[in-house]
């Protein structure tokens, strides 16, 4: 028992020491894993935050663009020609909404009454503010825009965009040259008035000099219930009219929002939203709704106040960068696995020993016990006989009978001891003959009757009619009986009975020994042939042994190629049936 | 009937056939050299007004198309297909849309131009601008749509109009068609919004045809988006008319006979322009501008509008109004210019002045004044007022009746009758979202004349 606590103990020490390093080394792979996969996601993010970059840079330089070129366009038109010009763009320009002329504090045009439409009388509510003279055009201008070097200044914006096609190019999907098209379409709608009408409006003012020329111009971002209006006006004289249009804000949208790039990975969206958070424009398969958080917030640019691009991405959008977090898992995990069963597989072993060592010290103390008990009765009625004090020649007769079962017990156990070796390596030589088995049960009965009868057990023989005489060795078949018949007087001994039965089956002969003792307790049943198996494998046992004969005999008759096998008797008690093979009588 | 009489009766016929042929034959030669004129008739709802005081009368400037000519090749048609494939297009209505997309390009030609967007969160062009020639690999593709996610519809009207902006400079007739079943939530989604767009997209002579399915989807912005771009505009409750709707638009878009038509009522000074019923137009001083993007062929379109003309004495007569209308001729590519005018007499007598009542004015003024009583129906019950709106939809029924009685007017009276039920059928069950869509949708297409319902 001490020496069971004591293997536990180091059993649960060598998993200690082998559990906790790999849980740790596990624990730390894990965290570098996390960190790592962080790395890539934020990665991502910032991968998709640049494309967000992009397309906010590509709205801010084509409105910018257009704002300026309408800009110069209205400052442009000869002014005899004001409102018609500026009704012709009206009614043919996409991106011009509505027009307006205000001249010496009062609005020109579009006309209050009857004779404006209903989007123009909306358009003047919108900007009374600005028109009755409360708010100032230029309320919110920079010094004026000066379109006197304004060539030179366009040829940079052309090239700001051209640079800006070459720093994007790798997120484009949409082919280059189309997007170039479309969007040179979309910036020819703002270039409106060609240069030509410079001249006559110069000389315009050169007639009157008391009218200086000041070209101013500018763009008005404008709210009104809410929603974002943008206003470019322009003014070529001192106390001249300031004139303009306003930009039809769904126009320009909808041509932008073709040409921006689409996203194809799962699980991201690009999502521009107007100043209600509104989603104006999305680009991406995630299902975004108002709801969702986005990673990231850009906002667009300083001529649409408060509009941005919110960068969407969800877990399946990481899924695609997770790959490598499931494959490291999956080699650690193989790597944990590895080495907790090999783990399993040492302490099995380990066991398994431990349990032959000490199955092995217990079969030699039983032994030995053994081989002592009858030497000790051997020796000293030998010594008894020798001093010759004994007389009596019925108590010689005893002694000498004692002497002689005793030897025959220490040469059984010997044989058996013997037998188990030979068994083990296999090497024990059987020898056929021809014995009448019904006559060799006779003999061996009658040869142990009286061992039998002392311990006051009843012998009963319950033998089928037939001719016994089977092809097989004696001497074998003699030893699996004895060992039988000396469990059941060892295990069996307060048992009324003893009963032998025989009977033929084709090829073989049934050999079947039943005592009314205790019997085996049915979870023992199927243990008893092991080797060293004992149910009370202690050396206090009542009954000492070497957990072999069953084993032994056992391993004989499936030498023989019969069997021995255990039946439960009723209502107690055991039997053990030996089916002996006829190896063809001669 | 006996055999000789018989015998008579057929030389009869047969000589009275012979003069129908012969005067047929004559006739289509007529026809012919004016086969491409578009009539411009302006009409006063009397042409006998009562004489005294300044008073007002209606005007009805009507545009009567020709038929398109058979032996020329009709105009050809550059067509976007815009395909609502959200999530709530599944089953039925995604496989009758594709059928009916299939259905009208294998109409199309080899010198139209075709594409197809399909939008849900996103948009996509799974068939972009082609002409009608491989039409195999376009049904392949159009099959495989799948229905699944939101609705960005104003991504794929903007999508739909970059494909057709591919062929803007060529003399095509531009047509957008847009499918939609649910509320647009992607995308700018206001009436207002899409109204910009639509009124954006006529200024390059592109239409959009609007068609709803089911009754999820905003009639609101699909009646304004179609209204600003002179298109047609379809509610169809279930995916099953799908077919027949494709099938009637690609009629009218294949039958284009007149292309950016513009009229200009010129009013003599002393009769001033008060109102432009059911149209949008601009008046400015004594002159009215009214725009239309197309014509069908055979189709009456007409604008209705209210002026005052000024006292004046019995027998005297006047010049009312003179209307231009010019438009591009897509046979023959060049613009051209139709005139009409029309007088007013006055006269004291109540009963001439009754006589002379012409009853088509009068008819389609009503019917103008009962369309814009459903869109006020509609507005008031938006407004929770139910018992208004119904009161409107009742009044408008009630003057149709009596003025349909008055008149005989079977058209009328009929209008009277489903704007009774319709209005009957909202006080016992409230708007239903699908009355509502009716209403849009009527009073739209009574608004617009327009052809195919």
């Amino acid at each position: 028992m001490v020496q069971g606590m004591k293997s536990r103990r180091s059993i649960i020490v060598f998993w200690a020491l082998f559990l906790v390093p790999t849980l740790i080394i596990a624990l730390i792979a894990l965290q570098l894993l996390s960190h790592e996969q962080e790395r890539i996601n934020q990665s991502a993010i910032n991968a998709l935050s640049q494309r967000a970059k992009a397309v906010a840079q590509t709205i801010h330089i084509t409105i910018e663009t257009i704002q300026d070129n309408l800009q110069q366009s209205l400052l442009d038109i000869d002014q005899n020609r004001l409102e018609t010009t500026l009704l012709i763009w009206e009614e043919t320009n996409p991106l011009v909404r509505n027009i307006f002329i205000h001249r010496n504090q009062k609005l020109e045009y579009p006309v209050k009454g009857m004779e404006s439409t209903s989007e123009e009388r909306r358009f003047m509510e919108r900007y009374d503010a600005l028109f009755s003279g409360r708010v100032k055009f230029d309320f919110n201008s920079a010094p004026a825009k000066d379109f006197s070097v304004g060539s030179e200044n366009k040829l940079q914006q052309l090239k700001k965009i051209g640079t800006f096609y070459t720093e994007t190019a790798k997120y484009e999907l949409v082919p280059k040259e189309r997007r170039a098209a479309s969007r040179k379409q979309l910036l020819s709608l703002s270039r409106v008035e060609k240069k030509k009408a410079d001249r006559p409006s110069q000389a315009m003012g050169l007639n009157k000099p008391e009218q200086k020329l000041i070209n101013r111009s500018g763009w008005i971002p404008w709210f009104s219930e809410n929603r974002l209006h943008l206003l470019g006006w322009a003014q070529r004289q001192e106390k001249g009219a300031v004139y303009g249009i306003e930009l039809e804000l769904m126009s320009l949208l909808s041509r932008l929002i073709v040409d921006l790039p689409q996203i194809s990975e799962q699980g991201t969206a690009l999502v521009i939203m107007d100043g209600n958070g509104n989603f104006v424009h999305q680009s991406g398969r995630m299902i975004a709704d108002k709801g969702a958080k986005p990673v990231k917030i850009i906002s667009i640019s300083d001529l649409l106040p408060h509009w941005r691009i919110a960068v969407f991405i969800d877990d399946r959008g990481f899924g695609a960068t997770k790959g490598f977090l499931y494959v490291s898992m999956l080699l650690l995990g193989i790597f944990i696995v590895a080495i907790i069963s090999g783990g399993v597989l040492l302490t099995r072993l380990t066991l398994s020993n431990m349990k032959d060592a000490r199955q092995k010290t217990s079969f030699v103390s039983s032994v030995s016990h053994e081989l002592k008990t009858p030497l000790t009765s051997i020796r000293m009625y030998a010594e008894l006989l020798l001093s010759k004090r004994v007389t009596n020649e019925d108590k010689i007769q005893t002694y000498l009978s004692t002497i002689v079962n005793e030897s025959g017990r220490l040469t059984r156990l010997i044989n058996n001891v013997l037998d188990f070796g030979k068994l083990e390596q296999g090497s024990k030589k059987y020898q056929l003959e021809n014995i009448d088995v019904d006559r060799f049960l006779k003999q061996i009965i009658q040869t142990h009757s009286i061992r039998i009868k002392s311990q006051n057990i009843e012998i009963k023989t319950l033998i089928e009619k037939g001719d016994y005489t089977i092809k097989t060795d004696k001497d074998a078949l003699e030893q699996v009986t004895l060992n039988l018949l000396d469990n059941a007087l060892k295990y069996a001994g307060q048992g009324k009975f003893l009963l032998f039965v025989l009977k033929k089956e084709i090829d073989f002969v049934i050999l079947k020994i039943c005592d009314d003792g205790p019997g085996i307790p049915k979870k023992h049943q199927d243990r008893i042939f092991e080797k060293f198996y004992r149910i009370d494998n202690s050396l206090t046992s009542q009954q000492p042994g070497s957990g072999l004969g069953l084993s032994i005999a056992k391993q004989i008759m499936n030498d023989l190629k019969g069997d021995l096998v255990f039946e439960p008797a009723t209502p107690n008690g055991s039997c053990f049936i030996i089916r002996i093979k006829n190896h063809g009588t001669d | 009937m006996t055999q000789s009489k018989q015998h008579h009766f057929s030389t009869v016929i047969s000589a009275f056939a012979m003069a129908v042929i012969f005067s047929l034959i004559t006739g289509t030669a007529w026809a012919k050299s004016e086969y491409n004129k578009v009539i411009c008739r302006v009409e006063t709802d009397r042409t006998v007004l009562p004489a005294g005081d300044s008073q007002t009368t209606i005007l009805k400037i009507t545009l009567d198309a020709p038929a398109a000519p058979i032996h020329i090749k009709r105009p050809a048609v550059n067509l976007s297909l815009v395909l609502d494939q959200s999530g709530s297009m599944n089953g039925t209505k995604i496989e009758k849309a594709k059928a009916a997309a299939i259905e009208a390009l294998t109409r199309l030609g080899l010198q139209d131009i075709f594409s197809v967007v399909v939008y849900d969160t996103n948009v996509h062009t799974i068939v972009p601008a082609q002409n009608g020639g491989n039409i195999q690999h376009t049904i392949n593709t159009i099959q495989q749509i799948r229905a699944g996610g939101s609705t960005a519809l104003f991504g794929g009207v903007s999508q739909g109009a970059a494909e057709i902006r591919k062929n803007l400079e060529s003399d095509f007739v531009h047509r957008i068609i847009l499918l939609s079943d649910g509320l647009a939530n992607v995308g700018p989604r206001m009436p207002d919004d899409l109204g910009r767009l639509g009124a954006a997209l006529i200024k390059e002579n592109i239409s959009v045809t609007t068609i709803g399915v089911g009754t999820d989807y905003n009639e609101d912005l699909m009646a304004q988006l179609a209204q600003k771009s002179d298109g047609n505009v379809y509610f169809v409750e279930s995916g099953i008319d799908l077919p027949r709707i494709f099938a009637a638009e690609l009629g009218d878009v294949l039958n284009v006979v007149a292309k950016k038509v513009t009229i200009t009522i010129t009013l003599p000074d002393n009769v001033k322009p008060l109102n432009i019923i059911g149209r949008e137009g601009r008046i400015r001083g004594n002159k009215v501008e009214l725009y239309m993007n197309q014509l069908y062929g055979n189709q009456e379109k007409y604008a209705l509008i209210e002026v005052t003309v000024p006292e004046s004495k019995p027998g005297s007569r006047i010049k009312i109004a003179r209307a231009d209308v010019v438009y591009d001729n897509p046979f023959t590519h060049s613009r051209e210019k139709s005139t009409g005018v029309s007088y007013a007499s006055f006269s004291s007598d109540p009963k001439k002045v009754a006589r002379s009542t012409n009853i088509d004015v009068v008819r389609e003024y009503q019917l103008n004044l009962n369309a814009m009583a459903q869109e006020k129906a509609i507005k008031l019950s938006d407004k929770g007022k139910k018992k208004e709106a119904v009161q409107a939809l009742k009044q408008s029924a009630a003057r149709l009746k009596q003025i349909g009685t008055l008149y005989q007017d079977k058209e009328m009276l009929q209008e009277a009758d489903a704007i009774e039920t319709r209005a009957d059928t909202i006080e016992s069950q409230g708007m239903s979202k699908k009355s509502r869509k009716i209403l849009r949708t009527k009073s739209y297409q009574m608004k617009n004349q327009q052809l195919s319902q």
